[in-house]
């Protein structure tokens, strides 16, 4: 193999890394290293700017464990992965075949105006939709009172329940249109034939869709998981835009326990804390996909 | 040994980078141009609305006429950014001379601790600012040395502006409705009730923001408690609890409110800005909130407004919510400390004050003699209901500074106890941990 890997036509090896070291000399400065700092900063006692920074070894970590604060957070955070990830990828792939499968009128545009709402800033986005979900002026709930529901025109984002709910639906009408796109362009490389096969089999659409479509879309999926389920876990904006972590804490999120520790307690160490540990989770996560992933291909062929 | 040649000039060319980067981070005094004789004074304040900005934009043009050879360079920030860049901009050398601070243990209190703000002590005997504020308004800009006791030890920083939290209400409702200015809290309840039967939002609010659930709260928690207490609390010091009756039966007026629908209809998913919009366009007959609401009620809209204080119960006096605006401080590393301290003495100036009367905003500074503004608008009611409360020796606080915590603490937890998942004993008892957790750390 090394022979082989040598005898490649053009310049040398070495010079091919010169091509790289650009790239990798920002990924490097930019990335790694503040990687780095930060989990170095997980070990201090540090309010940011003084140069009084005490080395406390892993106690911001043991407070982290012990805090119900961060329990909550990371619980919402987990409710979120159902509205980023779960239910953007069911609309997705539902919406997906419905327009791959048969042409329709208009269909650039329906695919430039589901995937819209992803192009938008976030902050806009909480703006807006805070606007929407205003209980006296918003149009959600004049709607609702228009068509007689004037029980159901609660104050969705003040309602210890709904606030939730409220906010990672704003989630889901963010990621849909990303997951719909992209299970478009996996669906191109699904074969005719096997429809063609089904069909005559006597499979109905839902059946084809079961197992045809999805399998079909293994390595789409995977993806639209990890990126979705990152989304999830790091959500900080839309809360940030929306409820501020209320009301109480029902809507808090490590996002904003990180941004709050480190910019209005002055504990840069604790909000590393927490950055350290949510970074390793959605590695893990990330990695888990990946094998599922990895599975399904070895399994198909 | 290909690889180890790809590692070794890798890590050179990333070593010869990080020394390019490095240099022009080191520190670059300012020494004047040579040839002339021009200081610059780095400000940075936060009075980015329109009104504020050209108050400032005037005082800075008249203080370099008045200083040949100086020039204020000034950044506006909002407030937000202020606080989240200017701890390390003054831990720089080449930061800003002079720069708003934000009062409370999080902002002025860990610069202090940090060693990065100059005592201005001795200015205060220099411009003899004791004619021009107050003690208790200098304690509110005093920190101990070590940062950690608030409200005594040294003066770090002079505010232009005063504030107090109080009801608008509006006047073109209560004069067709006969309602009447109540004068005790008594009537005010009853107005309340009375403004609730007529099919009118009594207060506009919400509490979708948070923040300003604590003024809601505490203005009736200042009618209830003493100023001892107010200040032992706020600062911290000799001991108190906030689990008790006081604070509980604030807590419990506010549920009743809440529950008797006196609040807007919705208002916990309702936003400041928004309730204040709804309040501006005749959308409820009241609202409790900061005298900075002023200057955005007397421009565009066709509805008149005013302002009073929480009134007392019956027989009783009472504080208000009330305070300075935020404070300039200077950065002690400056090596303009002189022209920095004249800076802010201009800042608090008598004809600072003229021109933030004329801005519609409060100055924390005295008038000058025989300044004739119009005192019969709602700004007038503003700065009656100030003098009143300065005069009387009954100014409060805000109570979100006593802990580095307390403001999350107290906006969570009053969300809570308006939503009705919690009770005004557990109220008291959730934020008396978060207040005796932070004595306890203090004395430590």
């Amino acid at each position: 193999m090394a022979n082989v890997t040598n005898k490649y036509p053009g310049e040398s090896r070495w010079k091919g890394w010169l091509y790289l070291l650009p790239a990798l000399l920002v990924y490097l400065l930019f990335t790694f290293l503040p990687i780095l700092e930060t989990i170095r900063s997980s070990f201090f006692q540090w309010d940011g700017f003084s140069q009084n920074k005490v080395w406390i070894g892993l106690a911001n970590y043991a407070e982290l464990f012990t805090d119900p604060k961060f329990h909550n957070a990371l619980r919402n955070n987990l409710i979120f992965v159902i509205f980023y990830s779960i239910i953007p990828i069911m609309i997705g792939l539902f919406l997906a075949s419905l327009l791959s499968r048969r042409p329709i009128p208009g269909f650039a545009f329906f695919r430039t105006a589901l995937f819209l709402p992803q192009v938008i800033s976030m902050v806009v986005v909480g703006v807006i939709w805070r606007w929407m979900f205003n209980p006296i002026f918003g149009p959600i709930n004049t709607f609702l009172r228009q068509i007689g529901l004037d029980s159901l025109a609660i104050s969705w984002l003040g309602d210890f329940t709904w606030a939730l709910p409220a906010v990672g639906s704003i989630g889901t009408w963010v990621q849909y249109g990303f997951c719909m796109v992209l299970f478009l362009a996996g669906m191109q490389h699904i074969q005719d034939e096997y429809y063609e096969a089904a069909s005559l089999d006597g499979a109905n659409a839902f059946r084809q869709f079961i197992h045809i479509t999805v399998p079909g879309l293994r390595s789409e999926i995977a993806v639209a998981l990890v990126t979705t389920i990152i989304a999830a876990l790091r959500v900080f904006d839309l809360v940030y835009t929306t409820t501020r972590g209320g009301p109480g804490e029902s809507t808090m999120v490590t996002g904003f326990l990180i941004y709050r520790a480190a910019f209005t307690n002055n504990r840069i160490g604790y909000a590393a804390a927490i950055a350290t540990v949510l970074t390793v989770i959605i590695l893990i996560i990330s990695l888990f996909i990946r094998r599922f992933q990895r599975q399904g291909i070895e399994e198909n062929a | 040994m290909k690889k180890r040649s790809i590692f070794l000039s890798l890590s050179l060319a990333l070593m010869i980078l990080l020394s390019a980067c490095a240099k022009p981070a080191s520190p670059t005094d300012q020494t004047p141009i040579t040839g002339t004789d021009e200081q610059v004074l780095l400000v940075w304040d936060q009075f980015y609305r329109d009104e504020e900005s050209k108050v400032i934009e005037t005082l800075n043009a008249e203080f370099e006429a008045a200083n040949p050879g100086v020039r204020i360079q000034r950044e506006v920030k909002v407030l937000a950014d202020l606080q989240t860049t200017v701890k390390l901009a003054l831990a720089n050398t080449d930061g800003p001379d002079v720069a708003q601070v934000n009062q409370g243990r999080n902002d002025m209190g860990a610069l202090v601790e940090a060693g990065l703000l100059l005592p201005l002590n001795s200015y205060l005997e220099k411009y003899d600012w004791g004619t021009v504020f107050s003690t208790s308004v200098a304690s509110r800009n005093s920190f101990t040395e070590d940062g950690k006791t608030f409200g005594s030890g040294n003066l770090y920083g002079v505010s232009p502006t005063a504030e107090v939290v109080g009801v608008f209400y509006n006047k073109d409702l209560f004069k067709k409705n006969g309602w009447d200015v109540p004068t005790t809290f008594e009537d005010f309840e009853a107005l309340l009730a009375e403004i609730k039967a007529a099919d009118i939002t009594p207060i506009s609010f919400g509490s979708l923001d948070g923040w300003n659930a604590i003024h809601e709260y505490s203005a009736i928690q200042h009618l209830l408690v003493s100023l001892d207490y107010i200040n032992n609390l706020t600062y911290a010091v000799n001991n108190v609890s906030f689990d008790t009756p006081e604070n509980r039966q604030a807590a419990q007026i506010l549920q009743d409110w809440s529950n008797a629908g006196y609040f807007s209809d919705g208002f916990p998913g309702i936003g400041y800005d928004d309730s204040n919009n709804l309040f501006k366009a005749g959308n409820g007959a009241m609202t409790i909130t900061g005298s900075w609401l002023a200057p955005e009620l007397m421009v565009g809209t066709d509805q008149e407004f005013g302002f009073f204080l929480l009134p007392p119960y019956a027989g009783k006096t009472g504080l208000a919510i009330g305070g300075v605006g935020i404070p300039f401080a200077i950065r002690k590393t400056s090596t303009k400390q002189e022209l920095a301290a004249e800076y802010l003495n201009w800042m608090i100036s008598p004809r600072a004050a003229e021109l933030w009367d004329e801005a519609g905003m409060l100055p924390a500074m005295a008038l000058p003699e025989g300044s004739k503004i119009d005192t019969k608008n709602l700004f007038g009611d503003t700065l009656n209901a100030w003098n009143t409360i300065n005069q009387g020796n009954a100014v409060g606080h805000y109570i979100d500074w006593a802990t580095p915590t307390f403001y999350d603490t107290l906006v969570a937890e009053l969300q809570k106890l308006l939503g009705g998942i919690s009770t005004p004993a557990n109220f008291t008892e959730a934020v008396e941990a978060d207040y005796s957790a932070y004595l306890q750390s203090q004395s430590k």
